[in-house]
């Protein structure tokens, strides 16, 4: 009962709006708007009241359609982009260290002797076709040479091509390999070596993939054969092949502080063998460097004692290092860079940093957490990249399609490395694999780039060293250091000195921040409604209370109109009816049509001045006339 | 009949629409109504404010903040043009650049025996007077003893002279005979060549029209005399073979490029286009994008680059023309033209050298933000390279024009234009002086060429980090060369050296393309939206008081003015009329003139002048001292005029 009477109240002042007609409310809104064109529209005569009512829809709409624009503006997250250069304390970049040839052949050669004598023989006969010098005195092991072999194509006859395996005498016509895949199409019309690989051994599905150099032919052919052995050799063997940290960093100097291979951090490489990463931070806090220039940069001897290489492997010779992010793990292929040996190779290193804003502003990922690609390399500890993505997105392609991992990356659980003796095909699939488009374009839109990316620009300079008055005693005492013994071990061919320091700028930042924030929409908003009506958010609530006013008005209309249909009706079957409920509660309704008793009442004079104001905001009467107010109900 | 409704129409349009002028007499009075109603704030608080001292200060609080407004909004206007760059970084499949390989060695020097033949005795005899050099005796014996049955006349006009510079008199080459030098003395190498015994090397160009015109070019260095000396004389030679049979005197695809590998696949010869470079001989340009496919990569990393192994044959190049060995390669966009000779890199022999790529993509904003040229189209030099626009092919292009225009002739570095031809001097005596003296304006900038040339508004560019390797190794070298060796095939008779071969990878980095673009910082919505916040934020003003303020002071208080003088014109007239017998009765002034009210509501000012009815005992209320708290009675008054509208 109470809540009614309550609400009965409520409704009795919502409806003491200004006015009870819509024309009443519209001039009183006219006339009382803190907006600027409509209380013109009401004050002058009727010319300027129409140039009036136009301008001031010409504006309203001109706002509208501006705040669209500054709306549609900030939805498309726009960034502006900051660029700071100078010099500051920053971490010393990590440095990876790798020789350019992953094992020592003296370490190696038990397990590739058969594959070298078979590669030498097939040399001598590409040659030599000749002179075939059959008597080699132990037979060749044939089997490793018939799971991939190495052919000859003649493509004299474009039609016809004849292959011509280089241990077999007999020439075969291209139709016994079945379809010939995508090989074949160049090719000069001498004898291009081409190294075939079947999906099983004898099954029609062969794929020759040709090559135009010899040299590129066996080097192909040696690293498939190599990968296969070396992938059967547990990884401890594997390390212990690779160059030890103490027979490859020879000297160490970080700033005016002493440091030896000890600082370097090992880590397994399947390119590179054994590389060593110094300042990693993986264990210990990241060196600062806090002046430029080589003095306090850090300076390294290396040897890569090219004499212990294996020949058909690697034939660049120098040692691979990579700069990069603490915590990241190196890949040398893509961002590596050479050092000759028998050189200084001095690096000024400049970071260029770039720092993104992430989702929406761009499509980029923090830690790498959101990205459908299961990250194989956080085996190693290291932060998302998009290489080790890109990799790790091949890599389990690779183990779903071929049922094996490749040699070159890191595994999933459970998974082995390829092999020629437990993965017959695995050649065939993984260069199908490798080649295809489709599957790199899957990995390339699952991946996703860092949002911070760090790159060290390099200033590379070389000169030669030691110099040839100074190498006698260099190589003395560094080989006396390494193995304590007064033969020279060392050669020109095979020492490095590395100087790698940061220059007089060592960062560039480019740092991203928000073109459009939500301060700046809303003061933009408010500089278009200010600029054309002079209105505020006060405004908005001015109008939206004029609309909740007509809608009341509305209501009343409706109600009356029914009442009045109503009583229409009464009348006409009775004529003098008793006044209904509703025709007491339209006299309530209605009450605000009369003119309100003040409390001094009608016998007041009209005052030409001031006589009393129509509604309640601008009542000037004192307090107590609010008491009919309530008691009206 | 046909006027009479439009008589009407006319009749009512007065009527409802009345023309009246302002509403204030005086201008006095429309300032103090201006002040009263208009939406600005500072205004009111003038004519409102009791108290000189206040009023003042009000005056100039709201003269400061116009000021204000004024200052910043012609600061936003000013500021308009300016622009915002955003870096934005993709990661993408990326288009593989343009790889152009040139043998630093244009011509093979055995094909171009007969051509140099007369240009290398020359030379080699100016070495021995000069320097005392001989390769071996009798050779140069017998060429000094055939010299004179040989002697062409062209090394007769320009011949190597040895200045002493103090005398400035020169020994000749060929007759040995001193010489006074005319003219001018220019000093190739620096600008100080320190006076000391030594005597200097250099030659003389003549204008052959008036031989008094001399300029002597003298170099600190003899190798830099002889060898500019050289190509003086050799670009002569060149401009007279035809381009057939330099493109056959030049390497071909199969010589230069041994083995080829590009993202793991094999590729040869059909991968490259040859393309003609006038000092460089024959280039071969990988992925030229001529067949209409330009190649992709989609895995960075040096595996999936292209790999290629060079031939440079060193034994055949021309010992005087260039004097360093190896390769020179540039990485460029499909549409740009390889300015192999400024931006090429060089590429040792006997070495791998890996050539890491990072893609940039810049944008500009062209006119008004800055002041580049989109396609070049609206710049008046001719682009006489058949590729897109950029800032040095229109320099280059902008001297061949100022060549061909003064010298009669076109420069042999540079593409022919239409209806010239290159410089020899057989047909243009006179083009070397011309050509040095142009240069050399040119390079002061007086041809005006910096100044038209404008850069290209968007470009692409990648940033190389070169590393060298030994390559072959010590190890791989012997089965390498002979593998190689059996690549080149019969043609090559003798086994191949490593300093023979070059070893080049050129990969993606990464697939990181990163996106420099300028922005416009402005757009005219930002604008108005800051004029709004500052018109509103020192004065809460918006258009409608732009409008009031062009209404009120200028229309407004025109017309009162125009209606004051009309008014007085009358007067006078009226005055004069009847003799200034009767003075006119003292006129109520302004709002207080009842007469002076339209039906428009009367505004409180004007209502406080209205005479009080004289039965009002006492006002009920004091008068409300603001215009918001109107007179009830305009409600009932005014809901005839807002119909109107309606009707």
């Amino acid at each position: 009962m109470k809540l009614r009477k309550y609400l009965v109240r409520a409704l009795h002042r919502l409806q003491k709006g200004p006015g009870y007609t819509y024309k009443e409310l519209l001039v009183w809104y006219c006339d009382n708007t803190n907006t600027h064109g409509p209380k013109r529209i009401i004050k002058e005569g009727p010319k300027k009241k129409l140039i009036w009512f136009f301008l001031t829809l010409l504006f309203a709409s001109l706002v509208f359609w501006q705040w669209g624009i500054l709306i549609n503006t900030y939805l498309s997250y726009n960034v502006t982009s900051s660029l700071s250069i100078g010099f500051k304390t920053m971490k010393f970049p990590a440095v990876t260290v790798c020789n350019a040839n992953p094992f020592k052949y003296s370490e190696v050669k038990p397990l590739l002797k058969e594959l070298d004598r078979l590669i030498e023989a097939a040399l001598e006969r590409i040659l030599q076709p000749g002179n075939s010098s059959d008597n080699v005195s132990p037979p060749l092991d044939l089997e490793l040479w018939n799971q991939i072999p190495l052919v000859l194509i003649d493509e004299h006859d474009k039609d016809n091509p004849i292959i011509l395996d280089i241990f077999e005498s007999n020439q075969t016509a291209a139709a016994r390999g079945g379809p010939m895949g995508r090989g074949l199409c160049h090719g000069r019309a001498q004898l291009p070596a081409v190294c075939p690989q079947c999906s099983q051994p004898g099954s029609e599905s062969c794929t020759y993939r040709n090559f135009s150099s010899a040299a590129q032919a066996v080097t192909e052919w040696y690293i498939l054969q190599s990968t296969s052995i070396l992938s059967k050799v547990p990884l401890h063997d594997r390390i212990r092949m690779g160059y030890q940290a103490e027979d490859m960093i020879l000297a160490c100097l970080y700033g005016a502080e002493p440091c030896n291979y000890k600082n370097f951090t090992q880590i397994y490489h399947p390119d590179h063998g054994n590389c060593y990463i110094f300042n990693w931070g993986m264990d210990e806090e990241a060196l600062n460097s806090s002046n430029p220039g080589a003095e306090f940069g850090l300076k390294l001897i290396l040897d890569i004692s090219q004499q212990d290489y294996i020949p058909y492997l690697s034939s660049a010779a120098g040692a691979r290092l990579m700069l990069h992010q603490q915590k990241s793990f190196p890949f040398l292929k893509d961002q590596g860079i050479y050092a000759m040996a028998g050189t200084e190779t001095s690096i000024g290193v400049l970071v260029d940093e770039l720092e993104r804003m992430g989702y929406p502003y761009s499509d980029c990922t923090v830690n790498g957490s959101d990205v459908p690609v299961q990250n194989l390399y956080s085996q190693y500890n290291t932060s998302y990249s998009i290489q080790a993505c890109l990799r790790s997105c091949f890599q389990n392609h690779m183990v779903e399609i071929c049922g094996c991992g490749h040699y070159m990356f890191p595994l999933p659980e459970g998974v082995n490395y390829c092999n020629n003796e437990d993965f017959p095909g695995w050649a065939y699939c993984y260069s199908s694999l490798r080649s295809s488009i489709k599957q790199r374009q899957i990995c390339i839109d699952s991946c996703k780039e860092t949002c911070n990316d760090t790159q060290y620009k390099m200033t590379i300079s070389m000169a030669d060293w030691p110099s040839e008055a100074s190498e006698d005693w260099i190589f003395h005492i560094l080989s006396y250091e390494r193995d304590m013994s007064t033969n020279v071990t060392l050669d020109r061919n095979g020492i490095i000195k590395l100087n790698i320091y940061f220059q007089e700028y060592n960062y560039r930042t480019i740092s991203e921040s928000a073109a459009t924030t939500i301060v700046w929409l809303l003061s933009s908003l408010g500089g278009q409604f200010g600029f054309w009506m002079g209105g505020s958010v006060l405004c908005l609530i001015e109008f939206g209370e004029i609309i909740i006013d007509s809608l009341w008005i509305t209501i009343i209309n409706v109600i009356s109109w029914a009442k009045g249909l109503q009583q229409r009706r009464a009348r006409a079957r009775y004529p003098d009816a008793p006044p209904t409920v509703s025709e007491l509660v339209e006299a309530h309704t209605n009450l605000g049509f009369q003119p309100e008793p003040g409390p001094a009442g009608p016998a007041l004079p009209p005052e030409p001045g001031t006589p009393p104001p129509n509604y309640d905001s601008l009542r000037v009467q004192p307090l107590d006339t609010l008491s009919p107010d309530s008691d009206t109900d | 009949a046909a006027a009479a409704p439009g008589k009407k129409i006319t009749a009512r349009l007065k009527r409802t629409l009345p023309v009246r002028g302002p509403q204030a007499p005086t201008l006095s009075e429309l300032m103090r109504w201006y002040c009263l109603n208009t939406n600005t704030h500072g205004c009111r608080r003038i004519v409102v404010s009791r108290g000189r001292l206040r009023r003042l200060l009000w005056i100039l609080l709201t003269l400061s903040a116009v000021g204000l407004i004024l200052w910043q909004c012609a600061e936003l206007l000013m500021n308009y043009y300016s622009a915002s760059v955003s870096v934005t970084v993709q990661f993408q499949k990326l288009p593989f650049p343009a790889v152009t390989i040139c043998n630093i060695n244009p011509y093979k020097y055995s094909a171009m025996k007969e051509y140099l033949s007369e240009l290398d005795k020359e030379t080699k005899k100016a070495l021995e007077t000069f320097y005392g050099f001989s390769e071996g005796k009798s050779k140069v014996r017998r060429s000094v003893d055939d010299w004179n049955s040989t002697g062409s006349d062209f090394f007769q006009q320009i011949p190597l002279l040895k200045v002493e510079d103090f005398s400035r008199t020169a020994t000749d080459l060929r007759s040995g005979q001193k010489r006074r030098v005319e003219g001018s003395v220019f000093h190739k190498d620096s600008s100080i060549v320190n006076g000391d015994s030594n005597d200097i090397i250099g030659f003389q160009l003549c204008d052959a029209n008036n031989s008094s015109e001399c300029a002597l070019y003298t170099f600190s260095s003899g190798v830099n005399a002889i060898q500019e000396w050289y190509k003086l004389h050799y670009m002569n030679i060149m401009a007279q073979i035809p381009l057939e049979t330099k493109e056959k005197l030049s390497y071909s695809a199969d010589d230069l490029i041994l083995t080829c590998f590009f993202d793991g696949l094999s590729c040869d010869k059909r991968h490259f286009t040859r393309f003609h470079h006038p000092l460089h001989g024959n280039c071969y340009t990988f992925n030229s994008g001529e067949n209409g496919t330009i190649l992709s990569t989609s895995t960075g990393g040096s595996e999936y680059g292209l790999h290629v192994v060079l031939y440079i044959d060193e034994a055949d190049y021309n010992p005087f023309l260039v004097t360093s060995t190896g390769a020179k390669i540039i990485v460029h966009d499909q549409n740009e033209y390889p300015f192999i000779e400024d931006i090429g890199t060089e590429i040792e022999t006997a070495a791998a050298t890996s050539i890491g790529m990072h893609f940039t993509r810049s944008r500009k904003l062209s006119k008004p933000y800055s002041d580049c040229t989109e396609t070049g189209a609206d710049i008046p030099v001719d682009n006489l390279y058949n590729k897109s626009y950029s800032l040095q092919i229109c320099l280059h292009s902008c001297f061949q024009k100022a060549m061909v225009e003064s010298c009669g002739c076109a420069q042999y570095a540079q593409p022919l234009p239409a209806g010239a031809e290159y410089c020899n001097y057989k047909k243009n005596p006179n083009w070397m002086y011309c050509y040095y003296r142009l240069h050399e304006k040119f390079v002061k900038e007086q041809l005006g060429c910096q100044q038209i040339c404008k850069d290209a508004c968007s470009f692409k560019e990648w940033a190389l980090t070169t590393s060298i390797a030994q390559w072959p190794s010590t190890v791989s070298e012997d089965w390498m060369l002979r593998v190689l060796s059996w690549d080149k095939g019969q043609k090559l008779n003798k086994k191949l050296n490593k300093t023979d071969l070059a070893n080049l990878m050129v990969f993606y980095k990464d697939l990181n393309e990163r996106f420099i673009s300028e922005n416009p910082a402005n757009t005219l919505v930002i604008l108005l939206s800051n004029f709004g916040g500052q018109l509103g934020l020192w004065m809460s003003c918006s258009v409608v008081c732009v409008i009031e303020i062009v209404e009120v002071f200028l229309i407004d208080s025109l017309s009162i003015v125009l209606r004051r003088q009309w008014q007085r014109a009358k007067k006078w007239w009226s005055h004069r009329q009847r003799g200034g017998a009767q003075a006119g009765h003292p006129q109520g002034q302004g709002h207080a003139n009842p007469a002076c009210l339209d039906e428009d509501l009367p505004t409180f000012t004007t209502a406080l002048r209205l005479p009080l009815p004289q039965d009002s005992p006492l006002p009920r209320t004091p008068p409300p001292n603001y215009s918001t708290l109107r007179l009830e009675s305009a409600f009932s008054e005014q809901l005839p005029d807002t119909l109107e509208l309606g009707h």
